[in-house]
């Protein structure tokens, strides 16, 4: 692999407990930047993170992240911020003493930590609840300080497990702002989540598992155009629908037309987007439609995930 | 046109959904009166008024903004201190039990009755709402049909994945045939497609037309998705009270383009002919047409500059937007109200 | 042929009354509660003395069966009277305290351990109609421990002795009644209060026994230190004890400085439910019960 100490590696792991299995053999190299799992619940996810965080060895195979390995507990543990899913603390903290020492243990002096705690609490907007015990904050406060914890001896990997999950929609924002900027300054973000539609919004690269196997990997866009046996759908929203699918029809790369239900749009897939625009845009300057609305119908997190995973992927009924 | 039907007559006005009795079009769904809630010292909700009349109502705002206690308060579990809460007219205090009679309750956390299979558990739930002992059964077992719990039903409740539980809490909401349903969070941490099908059955519900629904959320799509209201709490107090559709219609605002090509040139040529235009990463144009000018002109001018665009829509106001202006961008007081209101 | 399509469909049945919900509530503890093997056998096992009282009524009404199975050794007066009954009544008491310490945790914890509580209480039945239900069920089964059998030796005692013995000995029949009844309220209350503070079933069964006896050592403790006979007052059998003497009509106890008058003991009672209804108020709530 090129440039070792700029990526997570995953060589060919596996993760079995007991008979249970946690990922088979996954390989995956995953650059600078916001990158997101994606996949049913018990598919793995959690497995992949604690595998990249040294909670787990691997059954099989190498983890490495920044060419470094949990032997090098000090280095790797440095480089590395994990916010959990799970919702436990240990007992009797309060916000500042649980950041404090989790900083302390880095090795890190008391000023240093306390400055550095400081600098986390504020930045996911956690100040003056931080002197108040853990036990009586609201599941948002619970997420956010594990948030604070995970970035608070900033880390140059950072692993988050569902981290929107109880925020309210300002602290979801306010969240994603944070992790698309830290992707920007050069970080490693991971993260996990449900929420397709922010996934779109700030991932640069996703990657999807199920059942413990990797699905699919790369930048959306990419992902998408791979998945070949459906070709890519655009919805275009005009005045006369039948028309555009006739005249679209017409030359051979429109594979499909559907018409919307309220008559007032159609589907249209096509094997060649770029000869597809090219002649759509030859239409709307005709004039005969008059264009209202173009949009890809399936260039998303949500439409990967139905096509790939589907829905057997997830919950057994 | 035609025969009048007295009936005609009082529905003619407006439009009610299928199923909607004559006697529920003037009562509103909730009706608030100075609510005001107490817990603890410190007070939660701190006078609210209002009427809430949609189908399905979103009831938005941040952590400790008194929405798990405006439910708890409907559902009779707090007292006011003050003021009035009423459901479909009875007073929360006075009629509590029929108010529970009338309400399916779908809390957010975790609530079950490990040890019994699922449709044990909702056949019960079921009979305390006064069904009797075989209606009960059946209805359970419709109930459970219908969220989608098959042979899983049988099974005891704790060994039920994530979803299941979200799905048997539903069910045991449905199973009496309520006519408000209160979702606390219905979508927490159901992964895509099984939160597809949750939204699904909620508008499948909705479009039933017999039950009202109140549904509190975080995740504003969910709520854009299914609520034609929308009731947003900030520090105990009303923020916004709106509806949806009507706030949708009336904003405008601009058209988002995605294009290939020099989209400056675009942007350009485009000011020339009266536009407003902003250029983004990534080919992303943002226009504000005045009203001679149509998309055919704004293909005319791509096409000449040799740009070709890929995505065109008109962007009007969302839930996001609305409840963004709804909110102080105070986050000094927003923590303060949370850490004074933890575990409420 | 056609095409069926099941959606949703509103209730237009009939209602049960609402008074009926806190049956519900009982009928399907009752049927928690009867479901495990264990409840079956300690109920079994609690009939075990009510058949040999029964020989021993049966023996002491036909001196013949007496003087063939005694062989005319036992020279013991075996006479049915009020002190007869209160061995039956302590006997089968202790065998409810047995069984309420397995059946209470069993009603509640249930209910407790995953936080049904806020659906539960979302539906038409109060706090209190939910603890007047678990308390039915609770009572309903003692009650087949406790003055049922005990109502059935004293019938039997009745049918099976030459004079109007029944008529004489009214008192003793309200005796084991009242005396009964008192016993098993407490014990229900106590059963539900303690299982409602306690996570874990088996540690409920170990407090609810513990509650009835470690006081009585405390009690001990204190008369033995302070010289007082007040110290008895925590020593619950005990004070059962009298207190069912007198309502049987029991000859009282000789020692005088061990007698606690009965105003005592029911003003004790009351304290204990009070206390139980305490506890009660505190754990059973539909809001979520926050940690810490």
């Amino acid at each position: 692999m090129n440039n070792l100490t700029d990526r997570i590696i995953f060589d060919n792991v596996s993760k079995f407990y007991g008979e249970v299995l946690g990922v088979n053999r996954i390989s995956l190299s995953i650059p600078p930047g916001v990158t997101t799992l994606v996949g049913p619940n018990g598919s793995g996810k959690t497995t992949l993170m604690n595998l990249m965080t040294g909670l787990v060895q691997p059954s099989k195979g190498s983890v490495s992240v920044l060419g470094l390995t949990p032997g090098d507990a000090t280095e790797f543990f440095r480089e590395v911020g994990y916010c959990t899913q799970f919702d436990s603390f240990p007992r009797g903290l309060t916000g500042w003493e649980f950041l404090m020492d989790s900083l302390m243990l880095h090795g890190m002096h008391p000023a240093d930590a306390f400055k550095l705690s400081q600098e986390a609490l504020e930045r996911v907007g956690l100040g003056a609840a931080a002197v108040r015990k853990i036990a009586g904050y609201s599941k948002g406060m619970r997420q956010k300080i594990r948030l604070a914890q995970a970035i608070a001896h900033r880390p140059r990997v950072l692993v988050l497990d569902e981290p929107l999950n109880g925020l309210d929609p300002m602290a979801r924002a306010e969240s994603l702002a944070l992790f698309e900027e830290l992707g920007r300054q050069g970080m490693h973000l991971v993260i996990s989540s449900h929420i397709l539609d922010e996934v779109d919004r700030i991932s640069d690269r996703v990657v999807l598992i199920t059942g413990g196997y990797l699905i699919a990997e790369g930048n959306i866009h990419q992902v998408r155009q791979e998945v070949r046996d459906k070709p890519m759908q655009v919805l275009i929203r005009c005045d006369k629908p039948e028309l555009l699918a006739s005249r679209m029809f017409e030359v051979n790369h429109c594979v499909e037309a559907r018409l919307h239900v309220d008559g007032r749009g159609v589907f249209l897939r096509t094997g060649d987007i770029d000869q597809f625009y090219t002649l759509l845009n030859g239409i709307a300057v005709e004039g005969l439609v008059k264009i209202e609305t173009v949009a890809p119908a399936d260039d998303d997190a949500y439409s990967i995930y139905q096509y790939l995973i589907g829905s057997d992927g997830g919950t057994a009924r | 046109m035609g025969i009048n039907h007295p009936i005609d007559e009082t529905l003619h006005h407006k439009d009610p959904p299928a199923g909607t009795t004559v006697s529920s079009l003037g009562t509103p769904v909730i009706d608030l009166d100075r609510l005001e809630v107490r817990l603890g010292g410190r007070t939660v909700l701190d006078g609210l008024t209002g009427e809430l009349r949609g189908n399905a109502i979103g009831l938005l705002g941040p952590n400790g903004a008194g929405k798990s206690t405006l439910i708890n308060t409907l559902l009779g579990f707090h007292l006011p201190s003050r003021g009035t809460a009423k459901v479909f007219g009875m007073d929360a205090v006075r009629d509590r039990a029929r108010i529970r009679q009338a309400i399916g309750y779908m809390p957010e956390n975790d609530s079950f009755i490990g040890n019994m299979s699922g449709v044990h558990f909702v056949r019960y739930m079921a009979e305390l709402s006064g069904l009797p002992s075989n209606e009960a059964l059946e209805r359970a077992h419709e109930a459970l049909f219908y969220v989608g719990l098959g042979e899983v039903r049988y099974r005891k409740v704790s060994t039920y994945s994530l979803g299941m539980k979200q799905l048997i809490k539903l069910a045991q909401a449905l199973a009496h045939g309520p006519h408000l349903l209160i979702l606390d969070e219905p979508t927490n941490g159901l992964d895509p497609m099984a939160r597809q099908r949750m939204i699904q059955t909620i508008q499948e519900i909705r479009k039933e037309g017999s039950i009202r629904m109140l549904i509190s959320s975080h995740l504003l799509l969910d709520i854009d998705e299914t609520c034609d209201e929308a009731l947003i709490l900030k520090n105990g107090r009303i923020a916004a009270l709106c509806n949806i559709e009507e706030e949708r219609r009336s904003h405008r605002n601009f058209i988002e383009l995605e294009t290939i090509g020099a989209a400056d040139s675009l942007a350009e040529k485009m000011r020339e002919l009266g536009c407003e235009c902003a250029c983004f990463p990534g080919g992303r144009v943002k226009i504000v047409m005045p009203d001679q000018i149509e998309a055919r002109d704004l293909y005319t001018v791509a096409a000449g500059q040799g740009v070709q665009i890929r995505r065109l829509h008109q962007r009007r106001d969302s839930l996001e937007d609305i409840f963004l202006r709804a909110m102080d961008n105070d986050r000094d007081s927003e923590t303060k109200r949370e850490e004074q209101l933890v575990g409420l | 042929m056609s095409v069926y399509k099941h959606n949703y469909r509103a209730y237009t049945g009939r209602l049960t009354p609402l008074w009926t919900r806190v049956l519900v509530l009982a009928r399907y503890g009752l049927a928690e509660v009867w479901s495990s093997k264990i409840t079956i056998g300690l109920f079994t096992l609690s009939f075990l003395p009510t058949i040999v009282f029964i020989i021993l009524i049966y023996l002491a009404n036909n001196p013949i069966a007496r003087a063939l199975i005694l062989h005319g050794n036992d020279a013991r007066d075996l006479s049915i009277n009020a002190m007869f009954f209160l061995v039956v009544l302590e006997i089968q008491c202790w065998a409810a305290l047995a069984i309420t310490a397995w059946i209470a945790p069993r009603l509640i914890t249930f209910d407790l351990a995953d936080n049904a509580l806020p659906i539960l209480l979302s539906h038409p039945i109060s706090r209190f109609g939910y603890v007047l239900g678990k308390f039915a069920a609770l009572f309903g089964s003692l009650s087949l421990v406790t003055w049922v059998p005990c109502l059935l030796l004293f019938v039997y005692q009745g049918y099976s002795s030459a004079q109007p013995w029944a008529a004489a000995n009214l008192q003793i029949a309200s005796g084991l009644l009242f005396g009964s009844i008192l016993w098993i309220l407490m014990l229900s209350i106590l059963g539900l209060a303690l299982s409602s503070w306690v996570k874990w079933r088996a540690v409920a069964t170990g407090i609810i026994v513990a509650a009835v006896f470690v006081p009585s050592g405390v009690g001990g403790i204190i008369t033995g230190v302070l010289r007082t006979k007040w110290g008895f007052l925590l020593n619950m059998p005990f004070v059962m004890t009298q207190l069912w003497r007198r309502m049987l009509g029991a000859p009282e106890l000789m020692w005088r400085d061990e007698t606690i008058p009965t105003a005592a003991i029911v003003i004790m009672l009351l304290l204990v439910c009070l206390l139980c209804a305490a506890m009660l108020n505190a754990r059973i709530r539909a809001r979520e019960v926050v940690r810490g």
